[in-house]
């Protein structure tokens, strides 16, 4: 039978932009004290590590494993954007798991949703995450989702293979790569580390606009509550910044003021 | 009712604990105090054990090195019933942090950079959109709330030569599902995280070739070069070297950032060093917000020179 793998990905105000508006000092906040103002300007995009995972999963179709794609994702109306994209790159089923709860700061209901929903598809034996959202950088859904569906989970993956009767996982840490086995059901997280997600081709784009997602209502999905935090209020911190400039003529004289600037601060070595 | 306070210390090696689990230490005994409750460790058997009593442990939970992590800590949490579970910086926030608190029906938040008393609860700031920002969150489950510390957000305690306390050593089950095939081998040589000086460098560099400049500068102070993403992702520098939110935490005495915009990401990397120095050719790239020292200037320039004068100073020395 198909292994049946299941992408989620999240859609995220693009870091980049909230990033700009950051150090411009254009990044305000709403009278909630929830959310940013910004969040009609900067576009909101694929998570980038959920399209890693992504290509991930259409790596493990390409060494020759006969697999089935679903993308899944858990928003309201506008993240069916990430599921046309996965569509576009090769999944062949999308899953939309509909939550007017328009934050996602919560990993634990999140993760809750999603198991849900792979519970209801069945016959799921890989999930495919990202290492983290690039929002929230909380990196809490892969953990919470694997214990929800008492599942193997690895963590960090650099490299993603199908085995007989399992996977076999390169993982990025510390102390450099390990590689791990890890038996079925499993959650995987990927990093940047497995290097550039395909782009879509031009036939994968026609093929997607052809599909409609699967529709999952969070009401049904989820019973009892599942959440574990909440976001109080956002804020920008100040970053002070007092920064001595070294003049000089030229570099040669800039170079060694600033090598004694360094030195009499004792930073640098004491000659 | 006082509230106990767990930390997680298992960034350790044979001389001891790491700088990511004393600031942990550091960062629950704050809260244990504030609090009114205890301060127990979980460590590594060992020199870390004993390092984690010198620190102030009230109780040290101990366990083997490579057994399982989320069973131990899990176990630790139960033996211990702490209500706040401090789990130092690394691997084992991904990994371990959230599946602890789903199994114990509590919350997480990766990424600390401050918490908040409230009563006998707390509150958590966390870095978001890779420091860019900040959210401070809510627990709103009655079990343990489980935080992981951004670097720098704790302070390590001072260390009480020879104080000893009571050791529970925790023999957990370990997890089948994982095998591990082939270890990871332990980096030889120095590593980036403990470097004193690292110089690195960015898309300013424009080509490839020109990292040996950061190679060569860094040899020359005795440090160790580092890259932004940016140019590891341009296969410029190794994964290694990446600094940044996904790359080294490094806590040097200086940092030498050149070619590189500063974005938060990065930032979140290198912004706990001693000293930061910028150069850049564009006056308004954000790293000169967070720069001690600055020179705008092309890098390309001015790295050569730099790497003359250390050499000739290092020669005098
Ligand atoms: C989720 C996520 C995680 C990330 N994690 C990391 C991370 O861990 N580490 C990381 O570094 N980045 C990370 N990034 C990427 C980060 O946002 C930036 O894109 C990246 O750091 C930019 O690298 P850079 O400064 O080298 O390049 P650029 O942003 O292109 O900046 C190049 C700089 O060089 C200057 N310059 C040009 N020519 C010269 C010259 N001749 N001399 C001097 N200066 C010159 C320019 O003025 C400019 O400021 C992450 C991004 C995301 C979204
Ligand atoms: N709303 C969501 N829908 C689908 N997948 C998600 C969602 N939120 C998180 N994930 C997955 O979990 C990973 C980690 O996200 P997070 O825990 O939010 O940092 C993401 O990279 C996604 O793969």
């Amino acid at each position: 039978m198909a292994m049946h793998i299941v992408v989620a990905a999240k859609q995220v105000l693009d870091p980049e932009g909230v990033n700009s508006y950051a150090l411009w000092g254009r990044l305000t906040v709403d009278e909630t004290q929830r959310s940013f103002t910004v969040g009609d300007v900067i576009p909101r995009i694929i998570n980038a590590y959920d399209e890693q995972a992504m290509e991930a999963a259409l790596r493990i179709r390409d060494s020759g494993v006969d697999c089935r794609i679903t993308a899944l994702t858990v928003g309201g109306g506008a993240a069916t954007d990430v599921l046309k994209r996965c569509l576009a790159m090769g999944a062949e089923d999308a899953v939309h798991v509909d939550d007017t709860e328009s934050d996602r700061a919560d990993g634990f209901r999140t993760a809750a949703l999603l198991a849900a929903a792979v519970r209801k598809m069945g016959d799921v034996d890989l999930v495919l995450c990202g290492r983290q959202g690039s929002d929230y950088d909380q990196g809490t859904v892969p953990g919470v989702l694997a214990e929800l569906l008492d599942a193997a989970l690895v963590t960090v993956a650099a490299d993603v293979r199908a085995t007989e009767d399992g996977v076999q996982v390169v993982r990025v840490t510390p102390q450099g790569l390990e590689t791990v086995e890890a038996t079925l059901p499993a959650v995987v997280s990927v990093s940047n580390e497995i290097g550039v997600a395909r782009a879509p081709s031009a036939r994968g784009m026609l093929d997607a606009r052809r599909k409609k997602p699967a529709v999952y209502d969070s009401a049904e999905l989820l019973t009892g509550a599942g959440g574990g935090v909440e976001v109080v209020r956002v804020f920008v911190p100040d970053v002070q910044g007092h920064c001595e400039m070294i003049e000089g003529d030229t570099p040669a004289e800039r170079a060694s003021r600033l090598l004694d600037a360094l030195a009499k601060a004792g930073v640098l070595g004491g000659h | 009712m006082a509230t106990d306070v767990l930390v997680v210390a298992t960034e350790a090696s044979n001389d001891g604990l790491a700088r990511a689990a004393t600031e942990a230490i550091g960062a629950g005994a704050r809260l244990a105090g504030a609090l009114g409750g205890e301060l127990w460790v979980l460590a590594p058997a060992g020199v870390a054990a004993s390092e984690a009593a010198e620190l102030g442990a009230g109780r040290v939970y101990t366990y083997a090195p490579g057994a399982e992590v989320l069973s131990t800590v899990t176990e630790a949490a139960q033996l211990s019933s702490s209500r706040i579970i401090v789990v130092n910086r690394g691997a084992i926030g991904l990994d371990v942090a959230a599946r602890l608190a789903a199994r114990l029906s509590g919350g997480c938040v990766l990424g600390v950079t401050d918490v908040i008393v409230q009563g006998d609860d707390i509150e958590a700031i966390a870095a978001i959109y890779g420091g860019a920002a900040r959210a401070q969150f809510r627990f709103v489950n009655a079990g343990p709330r489980v935080i992981s510390l951004a670097p720098g957000a704790g302070e390590p305690p001072a260390r009480q030569q020879g104080r000893t306390t009571e050791v529970v050593h925790i023999e957990a089950a370990g997890d089948a599902r994982v095998r591990v095939m082939e270890p990871a081998k332990a980096a030889e040589g120095p590593r980036l995280e403990d470097a004193a000086v690292v110089v690195s460098g960015g898309r300013g560099l424009r080509d490839g070739e020109n990292y040996g400049l950061i190679r060569e500068l860094a040899g020359a102070l005795g440090g160790m070069p580092g890259a932004s993403r940016a140019i590891v992702d341009d296969g410029w520098a190794k994964p290694a070297e990446q600094v940044g939110l996904t790359g080294k935490i490094v806590t040097p005495d200086v940092y030498f950032a050149a070619g590189i915009s500063g974005a938060s990401q990065h930032m979140a990397g290198c912004s706990n060093a001693r000293a930061i120095v910028a150069i850049n050719t564009d006056a308004t790239a954000p790293i000169f917000r967070y720069a001690h020292f600055g020179i705008v200037g092309d890098c390309l320039e001015l790295l050569p020179e730099l790497i003359r004068v250390a050499k000739e100073r290092a020669a005098s020395g």
